[in-house]
Protein backbone atom coordinates (compact mmCIF):
# COMPACT_ATOMS: atom_id res chain seq x y z
CA UNK A 1 0.00 0.00 0.00
CA UNK A 2 1.29 3.02 -1.29
CA UNK A 3 1.39 5.88 2.02
CA UNK A 4 0.70 9.59 0.75
CA UNK A 5 3.05 12.20 2.43
CA UNK A 6 0.29 13.26 4.55
CA UNK A 7 0.77 9.54 6.60
CA UNK A 8 4.13 9.47 6.59
CA UNK A 9 5.96 10.76 9.56
CA UNK A 10 8.69 12.70 7.92
CA UNK A 11 12.39 12.83 9.87
CA UNK A 12 11.56 16.28 11.00
CA UNK A 13 8.05 14.87 12.32
CA UNK A 14 9.98 11.87 13.88
CA UNK A 15 12.61 14.69 15.44
CA UNK A 16 9.99 16.45 17.02
CA UNK A 17 8.00 13.14 18.38
CA UNK A 18 11.50 12.30 20.25
CA UNK A 19 11.90 15.51 21.78
CA UNK A 20 8.36 15.97 22.61
CA UNK A 21 8.87 12.49 24.31
CA UNK A 22 12.14 13.38 26.05
CA UNK A 23 10.56 16.62 27.58
CA UNK A 24 8.30 14.16 29.12
CA UNK A 25 11.50 12.93 30.76
CA UNK A 26 11.12 9.64 28.40
CA UNK A 27 14.91 8.75 28.68
CA UNK A 28 14.93 5.98 25.89
CA UNK A 29 13.41 8.70 23.75
CA UNK A 30 16.59 10.88 24.14
CA UNK A 31 18.62 7.89 23.67
CA UNK A 32 17.18 7.40 20.35
CA UNK A 33 17.92 11.48 19.32
CA UNK A 34 21.65 10.54 20.86
CA UNK A 35 22.34 7.35 18.97
CA UNK A 36 20.79 9.49 15.79
CA UNK A 37 22.89 12.54 15.91
CA UNK A 38 25.86 11.13 17.65
CA UNK A 39 28.17 10.74 14.36
CA UNK A 40 27.24 14.08 13.04
CA UNK A 41 27.80 16.33 16.41
CA UNK A 42 31.26 14.08 16.65
CA UNK A 43 32.23 15.79 13.58
CA UNK A 44 31.72 18.85 13.89
CA UNK A 45 33.69 18.93 17.36
CA UNK A 46 36.43 17.06 15.51
CA UNK A 47 37.42 20.46 13.62
CA UNK A 48 37.63 22.43 16.58
CA UNK A 49 39.02 19.09 19.09
CA UNK A 50 41.71 16.73 17.94
CA UNK A 51 41.65 14.18 20.56
CA UNK A 52 39.70 11.00 19.87
CA UNK A 53 38.91 10.85 23.47
CA UNK A 54 38.29 14.71 23.75
CA UNK A 55 35.93 14.75 21.07
CA UNK A 56 34.17 11.94 22.77
CA UNK A 57 33.78 13.86 26.13
CA UNK A 58 32.68 17.10 24.27
CA UNK A 59 30.22 15.04 22.36
CA UNK A 60 28.90 13.81 25.82
CA UNK A 61 28.56 16.97 26.80
CA UNK A 62 26.99 18.65 24.16
CA UNK A 63 24.35 15.87 24.57
CA UNK A 64 23.66 16.87 27.77
CA UNK A 65 23.73 20.41 27.11
CA UNK A 66 20.87 19.83 24.69
CA UNK A 67 18.87 17.64 26.87
CA UNK A 68 18.51 20.73 29.98
CA UNK A 69 18.25 22.95 26.76
CA UNK A 70 15.11 20.88 25.13
CA UNK A 71 12.67 23.02 27.22
CA UNK A 72 13.63 25.94 24.98
CA UNK A 73 14.31 24.46 21.63
CA UNK A 74 10.12 25.27 19.96
CA UNK A 75 11.27 23.56 16.63
CA UNK A 76 11.61 26.57 14.76
CA UNK A 77 14.76 25.38 13.24
CA UNK A 78 15.54 21.53 12.63
CA UNK A 79 16.80 19.45 15.65
CA UNK A 80 20.10 19.06 13.82
CA UNK A 81 20.38 22.99 13.09
CA UNK A 82 19.41 23.60 17.01
CA UNK A 83 22.27 20.78 18.26
CA UNK A 84 25.16 22.35 15.66
CA UNK A 85 25.11 25.47 17.07
CA UNK A 86 25.51 24.06 20.60
CA UNK A 87 28.01 21.65 19.24
CA UNK A 88 30.15 24.38 18.38
CA UNK A 89 29.93 26.23 21.30
CA UNK A 90 30.44 23.99 23.21
CA UNK A 91 33.34 22.46 21.28
CA UNK A 92 34.98 26.82 21.66
CA UNK A 93 33.86 27.28 25.27
CA UNK A 94 35.95 23.84 25.36
CA UNK A 95 38.90 24.78 23.69
CA UNK A 96 38.98 28.05 25.68
CA UNK A 97 38.78 26.48 28.81
CA UNK A 98 41.76 24.68 27.99
CA UNK A 99 43.32 27.59 26.87
CA UNK A 100 44.25 26.25 23.44
CA UNK A 101 44.28 28.77 20.40
CA UNK A 102 41.21 27.82 18.03
CA UNK A 103 42.80 27.22 14.75
CA UNK A 104 39.56 27.35 12.92
CA UNK A 105 37.96 30.31 14.63
CA UNK A 106 35.16 30.23 11.53
CA UNK A 107 33.89 26.83 10.75
CA UNK A 108 31.07 27.59 8.06
CA UNK A 109 28.34 25.17 8.55
CA UNK A 110 28.61 23.23 5.23
CA UNK A 111 32.22 22.67 5.56
CA UNK A 112 31.54 21.23 9.00
CA UNK A 113 29.39 18.88 7.28
CA UNK A 114 31.57 18.01 4.53
CA UNK A 115 34.08 15.53 4.93
CA UNK A 116 36.02 16.15 1.68
CA UNK A 117 36.96 19.74 2.24
CA UNK A 118 38.81 18.33 5.60
CA UNK A 119 41.34 16.23 4.51
CA UNK A 120 43.43 17.20 7.14
CA UNK A 121 41.35 16.10 10.01
CA UNK A 122 41.17 12.75 9.39
CA UNK A 123 44.51 11.54 10.42
CA UNK A 124 43.39 12.76 14.06
CA UNK A 125 42.65 8.71 15.21
CA UNK A 126 44.78 6.90 17.13
CA UNK A 127 46.05 3.74 15.91
CA UNK A 128 43.59 1.44 17.52
CA UNK A 129 40.72 3.61 16.37
CA UNK A 130 42.25 4.18 12.75
CA UNK A 131 42.33 0.00 13.03
CA UNK A 132 39.28 -0.50 14.41
CA UNK A 133 37.26 1.70 11.54
CA UNK A 134 39.27 0.19 9.31
CA UNK A 135 38.22 -2.80 10.24
CA UNK A 136 34.87 -1.71 10.69
CA UNK A 137 34.79 -0.01 6.99
CA UNK A 138 36.65 -3.55 5.45
CA UNK A 139 33.93 -5.70 6.83
CA UNK A 140 31.41 -3.02 5.64
CA UNK A 141 32.25 -3.20 2.35
CA UNK A 142 33.00 -6.95 2.04
CA UNK A 143 29.14 -7.05 3.35
CA UNK A 144 27.94 -4.50 0.37
CA UNK A 145 29.85 -6.40 -2.00
CA UNK A 146 28.61 -9.54 -0.73
CA UNK A 147 24.52 -8.11 -1.04
CA UNK A 148 22.30 -9.30 -4.09
CA UNK A 149 22.31 -6.69 -6.81
CA UNK A 150 19.43 -5.21 -6.23
CA UNK A 151 19.65 -4.84 -2.28
CA UNK A 152 22.81 -3.10 -3.20
CA UNK A 153 21.76 -1.26 -5.52
CA UNK A 154 18.11 -0.14 -2.78
CA UNK A 155 20.47 0.44 -0.08
CA UNK A 156 23.47 2.78 -2.13
CA UNK A 157 20.28 4.93 -3.99
CA UNK A 158 19.06 5.55 -0.40
CA UNK A 159 21.72 6.32 2.15
CA UNK A 160 24.53 7.75 -0.56
CA UNK A 161 21.88 9.51 -3.53
CA UNK A 162 19.83 10.35 -0.80
CA UNK A 163 16.89 8.80 -2.77
CA UNK A 164 13.39 8.57 -1.54
CA UNK A 165 11.22 5.54 -1.39
CA UNK A 166 9.15 6.63 -4.38
CA UNK A 167 11.82 7.50 -6.68
CA UNK A 168 14.13 4.71 -5.84
CA UNK A 169 10.84 2.50 -6.89
CA UNK A 170 10.48 4.57 -10.18
CA UNK A 171 14.13 4.02 -10.95
CA UNK A 172 14.45 0.32 -10.44
CA UNK A 173 11.35 0.28 -11.73
CA UNK A 174 9.24 -1.95 -8.85
CA UNK A 175 6.75 -1.51 -6.79
CA UNK A 176 7.31 0.89 -3.38
CA UNK A 177 6.94 -2.36 -1.03
CA UNK A 178 9.82 -3.91 -2.84
CA UNK A 179 12.21 -1.21 -2.26
CA UNK A 180 10.98 -1.04 1.75
CA UNK A 181 11.97 -4.63 1.32
CA UNK A 182 14.90 -4.61 -0.15
CA UNK A 183 16.45 -1.37 1.68
CA UNK A 184 15.24 -3.48 5.03
CA UNK A 185 17.25 -6.72 4.28
CA UNK A 186 20.24 -4.61 2.98
CA UNK A 187 20.67 -3.21 6.31
CA UNK A 188 20.14 -6.01 8.11
CA UNK A 189 22.87 -8.67 5.91
CA UNK A 190 25.06 -5.18 6.99
CA UNK A 191 23.66 -5.18 10.28
CA UNK A 192 24.37 -8.81 11.15
CA UNK A 193 28.03 -8.69 9.57
CA UNK A 194 28.89 -5.68 11.92
CA UNK A 195 27.04 -7.04 15.04
CA UNK A 196 30.38 -9.55 16.23
CA UNK A 197 32.92 -6.21 15.55
CA UNK A 198 30.48 -3.79 17.48
CA UNK A 199 29.91 -6.08 20.38
CA UNK A 200 33.85 -6.61 20.74
CA UNK A 201 33.90 -2.87 20.31
CA UNK A 202 31.99 -2.02 23.20
CA UNK A 203 33.86 -4.62 25.16
CA UNK A 204 36.62 -3.09 24.88
CA UNK A 205 35.51 0.18 25.77
CA UNK A 206 33.97 -1.43 28.67
CA UNK A 207 37.23 -3.19 29.70
CA UNK A 208 39.02 0.18 28.95
CA UNK A 209 36.61 2.20 31.42
CA UNK B 1 12.46 -9.47 17.43
CA UNK B 2 10.72 -10.12 14.56
CA UNK B 3 11.93 -8.97 10.72
CA UNK B 4 8.83 -7.07 10.51
CA UNK B 5 9.88 -4.39 13.29
CA UNK B 6 13.32 -4.28 12.27
CA UNK B 7 11.67 -3.28 8.77
CA UNK B 8 9.26 -0.96 10.77
CA UNK B 9 12.67 0.78 12.37
CA UNK B 10 14.26 1.00 8.88
CA UNK B 11 11.22 2.89 7.73
CA UNK B 12 10.78 5.02 10.36
CA UNK B 13 14.64 6.68 10.46
CA UNK B 14 13.98 6.94 6.49
CA UNK B 15 10.64 8.67 7.78
CA UNK B 16 8.76 6.02 5.05
CA UNK B 17 6.37 4.50 8.08
CA UNK B 18 3.35 5.87 8.64
CA UNK B 19 2.11 8.41 11.71
CA UNK B 20 0.25 5.85 13.39
CA UNK B 21 2.85 2.94 13.14
CA UNK B 22 5.89 5.29 13.43
CA UNK B 23 4.33 6.47 17.46
CA UNK B 24 3.26 2.82 18.22
CA UNK B 25 6.90 1.49 17.46
CA UNK B 26 8.45 4.48 19.43
CA UNK B 27 6.52 3.41 22.48
CA UNK B 28 7.36 -0.06 22.43
CA UNK B 29 11.25 0.99 21.52
CA UNK B 30 10.93 2.54 24.99
CA UNK B 31 11.54 -1.01 26.64
CA UNK B 32 13.01 -3.06 24.02
CA UNK B 33 16.76 -2.95 24.18
CA UNK B 34 17.07 -4.86 20.91
CA UNK B 35 14.72 -3.10 18.87
CA UNK B 36 16.79 0.16 20.30
CA UNK B 37 20.21 -2.10 19.39
CA UNK B 38 18.73 -2.20 15.49
CA UNK B 39 18.16 1.41 15.49
CA UNK B 40 21.45 2.45 16.69
CA UNK B 41 23.15 0.28 14.08
CA UNK B 42 21.00 1.25 11.44
CA UNK B 43 22.30 4.49 12.00
CA UNK B 44 25.90 3.45 12.36
CA UNK B 45 25.57 1.77 8.63
CA UNK B 46 24.07 5.26 7.48
CA UNK B 47 27.22 7.05 8.82
CA UNK B 48 29.60 4.23 7.63
CA UNK B 49 27.93 4.75 3.97
CA UNK B 50 27.88 8.27 3.67
CA UNK B 51 31.37 8.53 4.71
CA UNK B 52 30.23 11.41 6.56
CA UNK B 53 32.90 10.29 9.45
CA UNK B 54 36.27 12.67 9.99
CA UNK B 55 35.57 11.92 13.88
CA UNK B 56 36.18 8.74 15.29
CA UNK B 57 33.41 6.28 15.50
CA UNK B 58 30.87 6.34 18.21
CA UNK B 59 28.80 4.16 19.11
CA UNK B 60 25.68 4.01 21.59
CA UNK B 61 26.94 7.47 23.03
CA UNK B 62 22.97 7.50 23.96
CA UNK B 63 23.69 5.04 26.41
CA UNK B 64 26.01 6.72 28.33
CA UNK B 65 24.81 10.03 28.07
CA UNK B 66 21.48 8.96 29.59
CA UNK B 67 23.44 7.57 32.72
CA UNK B 68 24.79 10.33 33.27
CA UNK B 69 21.76 12.07 33.34
CA UNK B 70 20.31 9.80 35.61
CA UNK B 71 23.20 10.30 37.92
CA UNK B 72 23.47 13.62 37.69
CA UNK B 73 19.69 13.98 38.64
CA UNK B 74 19.55 11.72 41.48
CA UNK B 75 22.54 14.25 42.84
CA UNK B 76 20.47 17.12 42.12
CA UNK B 77 17.62 15.25 44.23
CA UNK B 78 20.29 14.25 46.82
CA UNK B 79 21.34 18.17 46.80
CA UNK B 80 17.94 19.44 46.80
CA UNK B 81 17.04 17.26 49.93
CA UNK B 82 19.60 18.26 51.79
CA UNK B 83 19.10 22.05 52.06
CA UNK B 84 15.57 21.60 52.74
CA UNK B 85 16.79 20.18 55.89
CA UNK B 86 19.03 22.76 56.62
CA UNK B 87 16.59 25.25 55.72
CA UNK B 88 14.03 23.53 57.88
CA UNK B 89 16.66 23.33 60.83
CA UNK B 90 17.49 27.35 60.24
CA UNK B 91 13.69 28.46 60.08
CA UNK B 92 13.07 26.86 63.42
CA UNK B 93 15.75 28.81 64.89
CA UNK B 94 14.96 32.07 63.39
CA UNK B 95 11.43 31.29 64.30
CA UNK B 96 12.57 30.10 67.97
CA UNK B 97 15.04 33.65 68.24
CA UNK B 98 12.32 35.84 66.89
CA UNK B 99 10.07 34.47 69.55
CA UNK B 100 12.62 35.34 72.18
CA UNK B 101 13.27 38.79 71.03
CA UNK B 102 9.13 39.96 71.01
CA UNK B 103 9.21 37.95 74.68
CA UNK B 104 11.87 40.04 75.89
CA UNK B 105 10.63 43.73 74.18
CA UNK B 106 7.26 42.97 75.73
CA UNK B 107 8.85 42.06 79.31
CA UNK B 108 10.79 45.18 79.09
CA UNK B 109 7.59 47.40 78.09
CA UNK B 110 5.48 45.86 81.16
CA UNK B 111 8.08 46.39 83.38
CA UNK B 112 8.62 50.11 82.43
CA UNK B 113 4.68 50.65 82.92
CA UNK B 114 3.64 48.62 85.33
CA UNK B 115 6.39 49.41 87.70
CA UNK B 116 5.13 53.32 88.65
CA UNK B 117 7.21 53.53 91.97
CA UNK B 118 10.33 52.68 89.75
CA UNK B 119 9.67 54.73 86.38
CA UNK B 120 7.59 57.38 86.79
CA UNK B 121 6.27 58.73 83.46
CA UNK B 122 5.36 62.41 82.77
CA UNK B 123 3.24 63.69 81.07
CA UNK B 124 5.18 66.79 79.25
CA UNK B 125 1.77 67.91 77.37
CA UNK B 126 -1.69 68.83 78.06
CA UNK B 127 -2.91 65.80 75.69
CA UNK B 128 -0.58 63.50 77.25
CA UNK B 129 -2.39 64.41 80.37
CA UNK B 130 -5.75 63.74 79.02
CA UNK B 131 -4.34 60.43 77.19
CA UNK B 132 -1.58 59.07 79.11
CA UNK B 133 0.45 57.13 77.53
CA UNK B 134 -0.02 53.63 79.02
CA UNK B 135 0.66 54.41 82.69
CA UNK B 136 -0.91 54.12 85.95
CA UNK B 137 0.26 56.80 87.27
CA UNK B 138 0.65 60.55 86.06
CA UNK B 139 2.17 63.26 87.39
CA UNK B 140 2.33 66.34 85.53
CA UNK B 141 5.76 68.16 85.53
CA UNK B 142 6.33 71.31 87.73
CA UNK B 143 8.06 74.31 87.29
CA UNK B 144 11.72 74.04 87.98
CA UNK B 145 12.40 77.52 88.72
CA UNK B 146 11.28 77.12 92.27
CA UNK B 147 14.22 76.07 93.84
CA UNK B 148 17.50 74.81 93.18
CA UNK B 149 18.26 72.86 95.85
CA UNK B 150 15.91 69.70 96.32
CA UNK B 151 18.21 68.73 99.53
CA UNK B 152 16.74 71.65 101.48
CA UNK B 153 14.01 71.06 103.92
CA UNK B 154 10.25 71.38 103.29
CA UNK B 155 9.54 74.67 105.52
CA UNK B 156 12.53 76.34 102.96
CA UNK B 157 11.14 75.10 100.18
CA UNK B 158 8.04 76.38 100.77
CA UNK B 159 9.47 80.11 101.86
CA UNK B 160 11.22 80.26 98.49
CA UNK B 161 8.48 79.04 96.54
CA UNK B 162 6.32 81.49 97.99
CA UNK B 163 8.54 84.02 98.03
CA UNK B 164 9.05 83.06 94.29
CA UNK B 165 5.40 83.73 93.83
CA UNK B 166 3.94 86.04 95.61
CA UNK B 167 3.04 89.24 93.80
CA UNK B 168 5.24 91.55 94.98
CA UNK B 169 4.76 95.78 94.71
CA UNK B 170 7.88 96.83 92.71
CA UNK B 171 9.08 100.68 94.63
CA UNK B 172 10.26 103.05 91.99
CA UNK B 173 12.30 105.79 93.50
CA UNK B 174 12.53 109.37 92.85
CA UNK B 175 16.42 109.79 92.38
CA UNK B 176 17.02 113.32 92.66
CA UNK B 177 14.92 113.33 96.09
CA UNK B 178 16.56 110.72 97.68
CA UNK B 179 20.05 112.12 96.83
CA UNK B 180 19.25 115.55 98.38
CA UNK B 181 18.44 114.31 101.53
CA UNK B 182 21.85 112.08 101.58
CA UNK B 183 23.43 115.41 100.48
CA UNK B 184 21.52 117.36 102.78
CA UNK B 185 22.31 114.30 105.44
CA UNK B 186 25.87 114.65 104.48
CA UNK B 187 26.25 118.42 105.39
CA UNK B 188 24.46 118.19 108.48
CA UNK B 189 26.85 115.98 109.67
CA UNK B 190 29.66 118.36 108.62
CA UNK B 191 28.10 121.36 110.16
CA UNK B 192 27.50 119.65 113.42
CA UNK B 193 31.18 119.68 114.99
CA UNK B 194 31.23 123.11 114.05
CA UNK B 195 28.42 124.18 115.84
CA UNK B 196 29.77 122.43 118.82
Amino acid sequence: MKLTEEDKMSEKTLDAELVAQAKEGKMQSFELLVNRYQQRVANVISKFVKDRHEIQDVAQEVFIKVFRALPNFRGDSSFYTWIYRIAVNTSKNYLVSRSRRIQNSQVEFEEAESFNTNEDHRNLDTPDAVYARGELEQTMSKAIAMLPEDLKAAIILREVDGLSYDEIAEKMECPIGTVRSRIFRARDAIDQALRPLLQDESMRKQNVR
Amino acid sequence: MSDKSNQNISELMDGELSSDCSRFLLKRMQSDDELRGSWNNYHMLRTCLQKEQSAPLLQNLGARVVEQLNRSNADVVVDEKQPKGLIKLFSGMAIAASVALVAVFSFNNMNQFEAPSNNVVFAKTSKQLINPPNATVVRVEQPVGYSRYPSLTPQVQQYIYDSNTNLTIPVYYNTDYVNNVFIQNQLKIKQLPADE
